[in-house]
C-alpha cells in the first residue's frame, strides 16, 4: 500500500473516522516489516494493539472450576430451597396441633366433670324437688303480697293526678 | 441453555472477558475473579437469555459492571490511592507476559492505563478487541455520540503521547 494512503487513513483514524475495514488495513500495513522512519512510534502501538489481543486467561483448570461451580450451585440452592418451603410449613402445623392440645385441656379442666345422680330413691328425690319448688312458689308469693303494695301506690298517684287534672281543666275554663 | 450451549457459546468468550476486567482493573487475579463471577451470573441468568440478541455484548456489559462494583469497592478502602493503582497495574503483567512486552510497549501499556476509565475502555473494545460502535454502544451503555467522542479524545491523548515519547526518547 502507498504511504500516502496509509498517511491519509493514519489521519482518519486519529480522528476516530475510520471504519472496521480501514482499521483493519492499518493494522495489516503495520505487520509488515517495511515501515516509514517517521510511522515507528505509529507502529508501535499497533504491534501493542495486536499483541494485547493475544492475552488470554492462562488457567488450565479455569473452564472445569467455572462449569463445576454451575452445576453444583443450581441444584442445591433449590432442594436447599424446597426444604426450606416444607419446614415451614410443617413448623405452622406443629404450632397448631400443639395450640388445640393445650387449650383443650385447659377447657375440660375449668368445666366440672357432667352432673351426676344424688339421688337414689326416686320417691326421696320427688320429696326433694317438691320442697324446692314449694319454695320458689313461696317466694313468688311474697314478691306478689309485695308487689301488691306497690299497685296500691300507683293507683294512688294516678288518683291524684287525676283529680289534679280536672282541677287543672276547671281553671283553664 | 443448556450446560452444552453453555460451554460453547459462553465460555469461549472468557479471554475477551478477562481482557476487558484486566483492562479496567489491572490485576490479572482480580479480573480473572470477575470473568468467573460474569459466567456464573449469566449461568444463572440463563432464562432471560433467550431474549438477548448479542451475547457477547451481553457478557461483556456484566463484565464492565462487575469491574467497576470491584474498583468502586477498592476506592473505598483509604490506603488504595491511585497511584499505588497503577504502581499495580504495572506489576500486575505475570512474568511470562512481562517478557514479550518490551519497553516501548510497557510504556504504551501505562499511558493507556492512565486515560480516563471511559476512553480507556472504548479504545480497549475498538483497536483491540475490534468491535463495531454499536457494539460497544450496547456493552457500555453509552450513546453514539459519547462513543465517538471518547474513542477521538483517547486516540488524541495517545498520539500527543507518542509524539512526546519519540521526542523525548522515554
Amino acid at each position: 500500500m502507498e504511504s500516502k494512503q496509509i498517511e491519509q487513513l493514519l489521519e482518519k483514524y486519529w480522528n476516530a473516522e475510520t471504519s472496521l475495514e480501514e482499521e483493519q488495513q492499518l493494522r495489516d500495513f503495520f505487520r509488515s516489516e517495511s515501515i516509514p522512519e517517521g510511522m515507528k512510534e505509529t507502529a508501535e502501538l499497533f504491534r501493542y494493539f495486536d499483541h494485547q489481543k493475544k492475552v488470554q486467561l492462562t488457567e488450565p483448570s479455569f473452564d472445569g472450576n467455572v462449569v463445576r461451580k454451575i452445576s453444583a450451585n443450581r441444584p442445591a440452592a433449590k432442594s436447599v430451597k424446597m426444604y426450606f418451603n416444607y419446614a415451614r410449613i410443617a413448623a405452622g402445623l406443629v404450632v397448631v396441633v400443639a395450640a388445640t392440645y393445650f387449650v383443650g385441656q385447659e377447657v375440660r379442666k375449668s368445666y366440672p366433670a357432667e352432673v351426676t345422680d344424688t339421688y337414689s330413691d326416686p320417691k326421696l328425690a320427688f320429696e326433694e324437688t317438691k320442697k324446692a319448688f314449694m319454695m320458689l312458689s313461696k317466694g313468688f308469693g311474697k314478691a306478689r303480697q309485695e308487689s301488691q303494695k306497690i299497685k296500691l301506690f300507683n293507683e294512688a298517684e294516678q288518683k291524684i293526678q287525676g283529680k289534679q287534672a280536672t282541677k287543672e281543666e276547671e281553671i283553664t275554663i | 441453555m443448556n450446560l452444552e450451549a453453555f460451554e460453547n457459546r459462553v465460555l469461549p468468550t472468557k479471554n475477551k472477558l478477562f481482557r476487558f476486567a484486566f483492562r479496567m482493573l489491572g490485576s490479572s487475579e482480580e479480573a480473572k475473579d470477575v470473568v468467573q463471577e460474569v459466567l456464573i451470573k449469566v449461568w444463572n441468568g440463563r432464562e432471560q437469555m433467550a431474549e438477548v440478541q448479542n451475547m457477547e455484548a451481553w457478557c461483556m456489559r456484566i463484565t464492565k459492571n462487575l469491574s467497576l462494583d470491584k474498583l468502586r469497592s477498592q476506592q473505598r478502602r483509604p490506603t488504595d490511592s491511585i497511584d499505588e493503582r497503577f504502581d499495580v497495574r504495572n506489576e500486575a503483567l505475570s512474568p511470562h507476559e512481562n517478557t514479550e512486552l518490551n519497553e516501548s510497549m510497557l510504556s504504551i501499556n501505562r499511558l493507556i492505563a492512565a486515560l480516563p476509565e471511559k476512553q480507556r475502555q472504548v479504545i480497549h473494545l475498538r483497536d483491540i478487541e475490534g468491535y463495531s460502535y454499536n457494539e460497544i454502544c450496547e456493552m457500555l451503555e453509552l450513546d453514539m455520540s459519547q462513543v465517538k467522542v471518547s474513542l477521538f479524545r483517547a486516540r488524541n491523548a495517545v498520539r500527543e503521547k507518542l509524539v512526546k515519547m519519540n521526542a523525548y526518547g522515554i
